[in-house]
């Protein structure tokens, strides 16, 4: 369509009198298309131009996200419920392996709290004593400055980790291990460790429940399982709550390096984990 | 150094804890072995410049390798399976083993070993080799030490390559 104004009759065979014409009957609407046309070249430009088309936009966009922050419990709630629920049910291996060792943390501050408690009570109890040994306990206490409840503690046989094994859950192989006095190949050992929990584990058919500990007279093997590999940690002496609770946390600080770090045996190498296990643990395996 | 385990299995009385026996010079009490259904030996090995540390689970002898626990044969990098020449009930449902093992490790190299050829005669031998032709069967005697380093070593190579 042409409306650029009168052609001669030369360029489009029309007569002037008939541009006249059209020009007369036309020009309101002529007039209005143009007007139009300005009003979609600007909408063009801010449509295509970042800044102004973000002035019209953004206050719309903002207005939903502040509705969706207030109503996101609403409206997602029971989708990330399931979700939850669903991944719960279906990887828990997985979500074990994440939320272990934040739980953990979290019930070991818990038990140590009520072990403080407890160990006060005991401390009050020990005070009221008046036998000898309560006596000698008392002075003891008091010329090193420390309470009496660990003054009766001492005089049991401390606890010394002896050896720590990483060893990979189904196969058995040995990720890395640590040891005072490296007697027996630990390969072996890691393999046999592992037999004895698969059989214990065939034995007694208890689902998903695992072997967590062997004693044998003063030593005791204990286990920590997580979904791709275990820890075997041998102590000697007396296993008191105090050791206990530093061994847990040794343990969950160790499995979430690991986890942060997504470590596997081909990105390290036996050599790689037996390291990280003497930076974790080497302090308590020197009894230092 | 890599590490690989290996599992041998076979029905009870074929020859496995010989043919490690022979092998191995790192050994356990072989009383694990009745106390616990598995025993743990370990043998490092050259194969093509590389050393290969061999952990290999003596599993004790079932009739049916069903009702071997599956937990100690899982992850394991290779297998060896024995039977007794001489004792036709231990090869007997050998593809039904086979066929077993595989479904549950499907990647892993097994080496099928037709243990105790001593008691054989050189023509008794040749018909077994002829017969087990197709499965590459290795033919070994525990006691004279025959061809028990070479399965060994065949499976240590097809666990590296």
């Amino acid at each position: 369509m042409n409306n650029t104004g009168p052609k001669s009759k030369a360029s489009d065979g029309k007569s002037p009198s008939l541009e006249q014409l059209q020009a007369l009957l036309l020009a309101e609407e002529r007039h209005k298309l143009a007007i139009l046309r300005e009003e979609v070249k600007r909408l063009d430009q801010e449509l295509h131009t970042k800044e102004k088309l973000a002035v019209r936009v953004d206050p719309i966009v903002e207005d939903h996200l502040q509705r969706l922050h207030q109503n996101f419990p609403k409206l997602f709630g029971p989708v990330i419920t399931d979700t939850i629920r669903y991944q719960i049910k279906n990887a828990q291996n997985e979500m074990v392996d994440a939320l272990y060792p934040i739980i953990g943390k979290l019930i070991r501050k818990y038990i140590a709290r009520e072990i403080e408690m407890l160990s006060e009570r005991v401390d009050r109890q020990l005070e009221k004593a008046f036998s000898w040994e309560g006596w000698k306990r008392r002075i003891k206490a008091w010329f090193t400055g420390s309470k009496t409840s660990d003054v009766v503690m001492q005089g049991l046989a401390e606890p010394v980790i002896e050896e720590i094994f990483l060893i990979e859950q189904e196969s058995g192989m040995l990720y890395g291990s640590y040891s005072r006095t490296k007697s027996i190949d630990q390969d072996m050992i890691a393999g046999m460790l592992t037999a004895i929990k698969s059989f214990v584990a065939d034995a007694f058919k208890k689902g998903e429940q695992d072997l967590e500990s062997i004693e044998y007279e003063s030593y005791h093997i204990i286990f920590r399982n997580f979904k791709t590999y275990y820890l075997a940690v041998v102590v000697s002496g007396v296993i008191t709550a105090a050791f206990k609770d530093q061994l847990e946390a040794t343990i969950l600080n160790f499995a979430d390096k690991l986890r942060k770090n997504a470590m596997q045996k081909e990105q390290g190498g036996e050599d790689v984990f037996s390291t990280q296990l003497e930076q974790f643990f080497g302090q308590a395996v020197d009894g230092k | 150094m890599v590490s690989k385990k290996v599992i041998l299995l076979g029905h009870f009385g074929v020859g496995k804890t010989s043919l490690i026996r022979y092998f191995v010079y790192q050994r356990f009490s072989e009383e694990y072995l009745t106390t616990l259904g598995v025993k743990i030996d370990k043998k490092v090995v050259q194969v093509n410049g590389q050393e290969v540390a061999m952990l290999i689970w003596d599993i004790a002898g079932e009739e049916n390798q069903q009702k071997v626990p599956a937990s100690y044969k899982l992850g394991a990098h290779g297998a060896i399976y024995v039977f007794d020449v001489t004792r036709p009930s231990s090869y007997a449902n050998l593809a039904d083993e086979i066929s077993h093992l595989q479904k549950l490790l499907p990647t892993i190299p097994i080496v099928l070993a037709g243990n105790k050829t001593d008691l054989l005669s050189q023509d008794a031998l040749a018909e077994f080799d002829n017969r087990f032709k197709d499965r590459q069967a290795i033919f070994t005697s525990a006691k004279t030490g025959a061809n028990v380093e070479e399965m060994f070593y065949s499976l240590a190579r097809q666990m590296l390559s």
